[in-house]
């Protein structure tokens, strides 16, 4: 993993088109802006971590306990 | 001897199942978790049920659960798709022997084009949609809309 210090305001670019930059510091939590072209997907990983989860969860059902 | 219009995949579940090149759907960037699986077709377990399988088609292992979310939640309106082109459909969770547990993930519908048989997971990061939203609990409330 790549590992940068930034300050408020300071950006980081990312292959030819994504920028990502820190909008504010407060307290525990930092707001980061992303620019990124549209066909670039960006979301928190947590979501990105449960839906792959429930993906996975999905084709481990058993048939028997499928509703009629 | 196979009808030169049938093909016929070997999955794990329902033995061989015969299928036509037209039901095939694409997802070229896979499922989230699953990239490398890009061939699917949609299997019916029977005529009245609400339930289909999404079976690969390249590991005849795997086939998600999945549904119409419509069946639970009328309103329910990805605004990444658009509901004259686009199936919708989301994968369903049912914990082993609890079927009144059973969720279904709203913040990552599957959308197909229905013409181009071309598909996608989307994810919706937002308040408003859960992965496992209970469709059988009383106390569980639809998701607001959001602005687009």
């Amino acid at each position: 993993m790549l590992v940068l210090t930034r300050k408020l305001h300071q950006s980081i670019v990312i292959g030819d088109g994504i920028e990502v930059v820190v909008l504010e510091v407060r307290g525990e939590q930092v707001r980061i802006g992303i620019k990124a072209p549209k066909n670039v997907a960006v979301h928190r990983k947590e979501i990105y971590d449960q839906i792959q989860e429930e993906n996975r969860s999905s084709t481990d059902v058993r048939p028997e306990d499928i509703p009629e | 001897m196979n009808n030169i219009e049938e093909n016929i995949v070997a999955t794990s579940r329902f033995g061989e199942v015969a299928f036509a090149p037209d039901d095939v759907v694409d997802f070229p960037r896979g499922l989230i978790g699953f990239p490398a699986l890009h061939q699917f077709v949609i299997l019916r377990l029977n005529e009245t049920s609400a339930f289909r399988w999404l079976q690969s088609l390249d590991d005849p292992r795997v086939a998600f659960l999945v549904t119409d979310p419509k069946t639970y939640l009328a309103d329910y309106a990805p605004p990444s798709a658009d509901a004259e082109q686009h199936l919708v459909l989301t994968t369903v969770n049912i914990p082993h022997g609890k079927p009144e547990e059973m969720t279904i993930n709203l913040a990552g519908p599957i959308v197909i084009n229905a013409e181009t048989r071309q598909a996608r997971q989307t994810v919706l990061d937002s308040e408003a949609y859960t992965t496992r939203y209970r469709v059988f609990a009383k106390e569980s409330r639809p998701p607001e809309e959001i602005a687009a």
